[in-house]
């Protein structure tokens, strides 16, 4: 279970966070949901230390790691991935060794080894065959893909997608909820999903949870959400411009 | 009229503040590298990578400045040695500064601009991209992963490189001796061996390693510390290319007042 407790957040002047209390559950699909710059992405990187909050804690299957070190934190990362909103593959790498090098730095398996586990894991995206090919060469969706192979490398018992399907035409976006439903039907993972991609939301979530103006404005079921008459809420799921939501 | 006077004393004081700035992260780094040696935990694969990398794209233009440098420090030295007929000291001439001064300094220099901007420039993408937030996302620390293959990689090439570059000047001035003022090869060549000239060669060798730690420490530095997008990768790229320049000044005079030479 993941406890996000009173998260408070700011950059400069900039509030972003002010006071985010968030819980999720084993094996649970959760979406972020809000406007740009709303704090989703601050929010969850939070979980893995690629941010520190200025005050709150964060609590991972009941440890407080919320001031770990950055080397007590790799400890966590192994158990909770993170796909990045740009997959951020390494460019100077194919894509195989993109998905090895998890393989041969955390369990100094031989190049070979290494390899042969990293086409496993593209084989469950279906991207074996592009394993030779650069980060470059492919597309937003195709890139997508890798990245999720590459984080599941460490079979981790949660894992954050961050806008998995923003910039993906409908059929790749279509293909990457898929697979985030497979991967909590069939390997169990707890999701947590930033986005504001109404189709994917509503597809795939098990809760959602809407960050406006620092805090969250609404946490329940995409049922509770379809029948919110918060006019904020309201505005966002039915994706009007014009309501109460300020930009 | 306030801020008209206080504008310069506000522009020394930032100066001041982004030199300590500078120097306190370049130093922490260093350290950080160091532990990370000690013992030696760092990527092999990433090493020879960057080894390959750092060779191929120096040796060219090392060579192509190191001939340079042979032959302007014999059309420097051509005036006196034809006035005073004292070709027997033309060998000592190009060997002490090029060894010692002239050499290690110049591909220094050609070396920061190459290999040094190339790294920030490396580095400072992968920061803008998240690239090195992935790296710690898979529970892979930058600093061994990243850094210490580009610091070991920059400090041996540098003194290869810089033994390389001694070989070539030393070509180039016999080139150039022989074509501009009629000294033959070999008068040259027996002038520079009979000189005993090992502890230049050995500074200038000390002095290069030097500067492939302070190059790769400096690179690394601002490249990891890249804010603000492509605008911010051009800005660390150029702070970085002004400072390898001046720490290699810098370095350059604390070892040779450390150690002198041919006194």
């Amino acid at each position: 279970m993941i406890e996000f407790i009173d998260i408070h957040k700011s950059f400069g002047p900039k509030r972003v966070l002010k006071g985010v209390s968030l819980t999720v559950d084993q094996g649970q699909v959760l979406y972020v949901i809000g406007s740009s710059g709303a704090g989703k992405s601050v929010l969850v990187k939070h979980l893995v230390g690629l941010l520190r909050p200025d005050s709150g804690r964060i609590i991972l299957d009941g440890r407080d790691v919320t001031w770990l070190s950055e080397a007590e934190f790799y400890a966590v990362r192994k158990k909770c991935a993170m796909v990045f909103q740009n997959s951020t593959l390494f460019d100077s790498m194919s894509i195989l060794d993109n998905v090895a090098l998890p393989y041969r730095k955390h369990f100094r398996l031989s190049r070979d080894e290494a390899s042969r586990r990293a086409l496993d894991k593209l084989a469950l995206v279906q991207m074996e065959d592009a394993a030779r090919r650069f980060p470059g060469d492919l597309g937003d969706g195709l890139r997508k893909r890798v990245a999720i192979a590459r984080a599941l490398t460490l079979e981790p018992e949660f894992v954050i997608f961050d806008e998995p399907t923003t910039g993906l035409d409908p059929v790749a976006a279509a293909n990457v909820d898929a697979l985030i439903r497979s991967l909590r039907n069939d390997t169990g993972v707890t999701a947590i999903v930033v986005s504001h991609d109404l189709r994917s939301i509503f597809s795939v979530a098990d809760r959602i949870a809407m960050i406006y103006d620092g805090n969250i404005r609404l946490d329940g079921t995409p049922q509770e959400f379809r029948a919110s008459d918060d006019p904020v809420v309201s505005q966002f799921i039915n994706g009007r411009a014009d309501g109460p939501m300020k930009i | 009229m306030r801020r008209l006077l206080m504008a310069p004393l506000s522009s020394v004081g930032r100066s001041a503040l982004g030199l300590a700035e500078t120097i306190g992260g370049a130093t922490l780094l260093f350290g950080r590298i160091l532990r990370a040696l000690i013992p030696p935990r760092f990527d092999r694969d990433e090493t020879w990578r960057q080894l390959y990398g750092v060779g191929v794209k120096s040796y060219a233009i090392v060579v192509v400045t190191a001939l340079f440098v042979g032959a302007i420090m014999v059309i420097q030295t051509a005036f006196y040695v034809r006035r005073t007929g004292a070709t027997s000291l033309l060998g000592y001439g190009v060997g002490f500064t090029v060894f010692a001064e002239i050499g290690p300094i110049l591909i220094g220099l050609m070396f920061s601009g190459r290999v040094g901007a190339n790294t920030t420039a490396e580095l400072g993408t992968m920061v803008v991209t998240e690239q090195v937030d992935a790296l710690r996302a898979l529970a892979i620390d930058p600093i061994r992963y990243l850094v210490v293959p580009r610091f070991v990689a920059m400090m041996i090439m540098m003194g290869l490189l810089m033994v390389l570059g001694d070989g070539f000047a030393i070509i180039g001035a016999t080139l150039t001796a022989d074509t501009l003022i009629g000294v033959d090869p070999s008068v040259l060549i027996s002038s520079l061996l009979e000189s005993h000239l090992l502890d230049e060669y050995l500074l200038g060798l000390g002095k290069a390693l030097c500067f492939g730690v302070s190059i790769s420490v400096l690179s690394c530095w601002f490249g990891l510390g890249v804010r603000g997008g492509a605008t911010g990768v051009g800005r660390a790229v150029n702070n970085s290319v002004v400072a390898n320049a001046a720490a290699i000044f810098f370095i350059d005079f604390v070892v040779g007042w450390l150690f002198p030479v041919g006194l």
